[in-house]
């Protein structure tokens, strides 16, 4: 894709493009229309193929062919349907191409608001005469679009292929366009515009591009990730403008390496909050203790929950791994966990019982729960704590005091965990009518949960 | 550049030609239907007889998506409206949006309404619909008026109780109307969807809407493509135009390329999108169409989306797809993406590899192959489960996943072995 070796014959040889945008924009102002606008802000006038090429430095293939398939100006269209995986520049390509060649251009995302669009369109193509532009988000089913009228063009825009979109339903099939993902060098080439300096930024791009591009591809996730390890690789270097020789680029290899593979695994994560601690800790560690820094860092929770809420966590935890039965004798009233059982020899039967038993239980997901079950075990742990509670710190809290307040809002709380995902409300159970729940958190954590709690979770849990 | 200018308004002006006429259901069909035993010919005699000969009437127009059915009609009834300005009104229902029969009464109604100037109230009822559609039926059979009721997608209204059918026909029989009922549909079989009472009263003409044959097809494209020499295309060019159009079509190359398009997609809609898209990559500077034209145009119709999707895939991706065939292979037809991951520690425990990413980089890797609809939820049920434990099943066979592999740029050769074993 060698762009930049044949700006000149491009403007020549693509056609109308050149030769109409001047002939929109001198007639423009003597059209009587309103000029329609679309959702976002593409505030300038239509501008040179030129310019439409730059903006979008991976996408020269896509963009000549969709000019081509939207025609000279003022020609009917068929409606093409345009599709590729997320974040491949599929909307912002079209709207700016077709602005390019058409007056008027909107982008809906439902379909109520197209045949609004449509009405007003065709209002429009009554009193002047221009040709007109439609598009329709189509992201669930296809729509179907019998007619197909010489004014109004469609351009459907998609996620999945079109082979998702086979319904017998009459409409005119659309002329697909896929907008292939980006290779490896588009990535790079994307990724160096803008850059102040270039070569900073290509020497991190060589060492860092490659083993993120094997984990995802996508434009939006990569940019976030690399930006973030970008500030760390500059940390050493007090001249940000400098280009960097062989030996520097060594010395920052080998800083930036043992943060390559756990930021890899961190990939997608939105950080709440910089960890600066832990990460002047991280500089000084070697490559082998660096996983004893990461278990170290995890412990943290980033987010704020209360007391009650955490609690509540944890016993809606309990209650989906633990089968109902087990409750009495985890939670008797002497508050002593009873989990230990006589270790037998495992026999080869019993152990392949337990992987089947083990693989059910993956399959399954955690299990269901009544509300009153997760009160009782709350209650219970509760109580608890507020034991242990009282044995270290003697009497600072009024135990009544404090266990109404846990228990007053606590229905409240599992709202609020409803709608943070923390537990779902599952259906409801038709012998008994009441909704069952379920939790949602992962072990994890649950156990980082409970070590800020200081609750001896592992105790509880229910271990086949 | 005036030259320049000279040169490339007869291209631009041959490219908005056809694109505009391939464009126009009108100008298609019209050259298809000048037979004297056309479709066409047979539509226009059955309905001016029942408008000259004042009788009711009703037939089927049949035929695979995209032969044309509704666009001749529509210059049939576009011909007898200049022949019978006073003597036709054609009132449209269409079964995606009417099959409910309160809907369809009044719908019929309110264009009855607007046909006639009359003021038509959303609120009147189904009686009240029904007993003025009978009404306007008998007065316009008094004043010699047909009024004609097309039905498009009529395999819809076949569903359900059919009172819609059976009220019309009933009415078209009991009345004294002159009414002629067309139902278009893709069906063949539509009429065996009919329940007994309503058969009875429908004739049971069908008119079917074939393929063209081959020859037929070559003189509709030439016709299509040509350009005409008295319009205002340079005439010159429009000889020239014509002379290598002519060359193209007698290439067995081209002979080739449309019968392989034509096997798959043999209506007259598909042949027409497939001129659009070839016409539409015509190269303006040279000026006149080219068979590379013609075999781009079939490239980018034989394309494999998932072929696609598989090459768009990052390298973790296609770990887990590779692991979900090899659970498959184990005969474990339902997995969900715990025992995906346990199987893609069981491939990083066996060979040390390099791709052993954590569980929440995995996960986001699994979203990404549901968003692509490369696996798919098993039930759309399970909504309170979270998105690790609904089970999932694979929507790619493993030819096409291997295939797939084989073509990915820098596939890891640890993939291929395992899909091999």
């Amino acid at each position: 894709m060698d762009m930049e070796g044949s700006p000149q014959v491009t403007r020549r040889t693509t056609r109308s493009c050149a030769v109409s945008s001047n002939d929109v924009e001198s007639t423009k102002p003597s059209e009587s229309y309103k000029p329609t606008l679309n959702d976002l802000a593409f505030g300038k006038q239509p501008f040179g193929l030129e310019d439409l090429l730059s903006r979008f430095p991976c996408r020269r293939t896509q963009i000549l062919e969709f000019l081509r398939l939207l025609g000279p100006l003022n020609s009917p269209l068929f409606p093409v349907l345009v599709y590729g995986g997320p974040s491949t520049g599929k909307t912002s390509v079209t709207l700016q191409d077709s602005k390019h060649s058409y007056s008027s251009v909107k982008r809906c995302e439902r379909p109520s608001d197209f045949v609004n669009y449509l009405r007003e369109a065709l209002e429009n193509v009554i009193s002047s005469l221009k040709g007109n532009s439609g598009k329709s988000n189509s992201k669930m089913s296809g729509r179907p679009d019998g007619t197909m009228m010489p004014e109004v063009g469609l351009i459907f825009i998609s996620n999945i292929s079109p082979d998702m979109y086979y319904l017998n339903i009459g409409y005119v099939e659309p002329i697909p366009l896929y907008f292939l993902n980006y290779t490896e060098d588009d990535l790079r080439h994307i990724f160096m515009v803008n850059q102040t300096n270039r070569k900073l930024y290509a020497s991190f791009l060589d060492v860092v591009l490659r083993p993120f591009c094997r984990v995802t591809r996508r434009v939006d996730e990569l940019a976030a990730a690399l930006s973030s390890l970008f500030k760390k690789y500059c940390e050493p270097l007090s001249d940000k403008e400098v280009a960097p020789n062989e030996e520097m680029k060594r010395k920052l290899f080998s800083q930036i390496r043992p943060h390559i593979s756990s930021a890899l695994n961190e990939t997608f994560q939105v950080r709440s909050q910089p960890l600066l601690g832990a990460e002047a800790n991280k500089t000084k560690k070697t490559n082998s203790s660096k996983m004893s820094g990461i278990l170290e860092d995890f412990d943290k929770i980033d987010f704020h929950m209360s007391t009650s809420a955490k609690y509540l966590l944890i016993s809606a935890f309990l209650a989906s791994r633990n089968p109902a039965t087990l409750d009495a004798s985890l939670f008797d009233s002497t508050g002593v966990s009873d989990s230990r059982k006589r270790k037998r020899k495992a026999s080869e039967k019993s152990m392949d019982q337990k992987e089947m038993a083990e693989q059910e239980l993956h399959m399954k997901g955690p299990g269901t729960f009544p509300l009153e079950r997760l009160l009782a075990i709350f209650q219970c742990i509760t109580s608890l704590a507020e034991d242990s509670l009282d044995e270290e710190e003697s009497r600072e809290l009024t135990t009544e005091g404090s266990s109404r307040g846990l228990m007053s809002d606590v229905l409240l709380q599992l709202s609020s965990l409803c709608n943070a995902n923390f537990i779902i409300k599952g259906g409801s159970c038709p012998l008994e009518g009441s909704t069952r729940y379920r939790t949602a958190v992962s072990e994890d954590l649950a156990l980082k949960v409970a070590r800020s709690l200081k609750f001896p979770l592992s105790k509880y849990l229910y271990r086949r | 550049m005036g030259r320049e200018k000279e040169k490339e308004k007869p291209s631009e002006k041959a490219l908005n030609l056809l694109r505009s006429r391939l464009t126009d259901p009108n100008f298609i069909f019209r050259p298809l239907s000048d037979y004297p035993d056309s479709n066409y010919s047979k539509l226009k005699f059955i309905i001016s007889t029942s408008v000259t000969e004042a009788c009711n009437n009703s037939i089927l127009l049949l035929g695979p998506r995209g032969s044309g059915k509704v666009a001749v009609l529509e210059l049939v009834l576009s011909d007898l409206l200049q022949q019978y300005p006073e003597g036709i009104s054609v009132i449209r229902l269409n079964g995606l949006l009417h099959s409910d029969d309160n809907c369809a009464l009044k719908e019929i109604a309110r264009q009855l309404c607007v046909e006639h100037q009359l003021l038509f109230s959303k609120v009147a009822s189904f009686d009240d619909n029904s007993q003025f559609i009978i009404a306007m039926l008998r007065e316009c059979g008094l004043a010699h008026k047909t009024i004609i009721f097309v039905l498009d997608e009529f395999d819809f209204f076949a569903q359900g109780k059919q009172r819609l059918l059976y009220s019309l026909l009933d009415a078209m029989q009991s009345v004294n109307s002159q009414a002629v009922v067309i139902g278009v549909s893709c069906r063949l079989d539509v009429d065996q969807l009919l329940e007994k009472r309503v058969r009875s009263r429908f004739s049971h003409r069908k008119l079917l809407f074939l393929s063209p044959s081959k020859e037929d097809t070559e003189r509709f494209m030439e016709h299509i493509l040509s350009l005409p020499v008295d319009s205002n295309i340079p005439h010159n060019y429009a000889a020239e135009f014509n002379g290598r159009l002519k060359k193209i079509f007698s290439d067995d190359r081209f002979k080739e390329l449309i019968n392989t398009y034509l096997s798959f997609n043999f209506t007259i809609g598909h042949l027409v999108r497939f001129l659009f898209q070839a016409v539409s990559y015509m190269d303006l500077d040279v000026g006149f169409l080219s068979l590379e034209n013609f075999k781009t145009a079939l490239s980018s119709n034989q394309r494999q989306p998932k072929l696609e999707c598989i090459r768009d895939c990052s390298i973790l991706e296609l770990y887990m797809l590779v692991c979900m065939k090899r659970l498959e292979v184990k005969e474990q037809n339902s997995y969900n993406f715990y025992t995906v991951m346990t199987e893609y520690k069981t491939i990083h425990d066996s060979s040390q590899t390099s791709d052993n990413y954590a569980a929440n980089v995995c996960l986001r890797a699994f979203e990404h192959l549901l968003q692509r609809q490369l696996i798919n939820f098993i039930d759309n049920r399970g909504h309170n489960q979270s998105v690790e434990f609904r089970p999932v099943k694979l929507l790619i066979s493993s030819a096409e996943l291997h295939q797939g592999l084989k073509s990915y740029h820098q596939c890891p050769a640890i993939l291929l072995k395992k899909m091999d074993r």
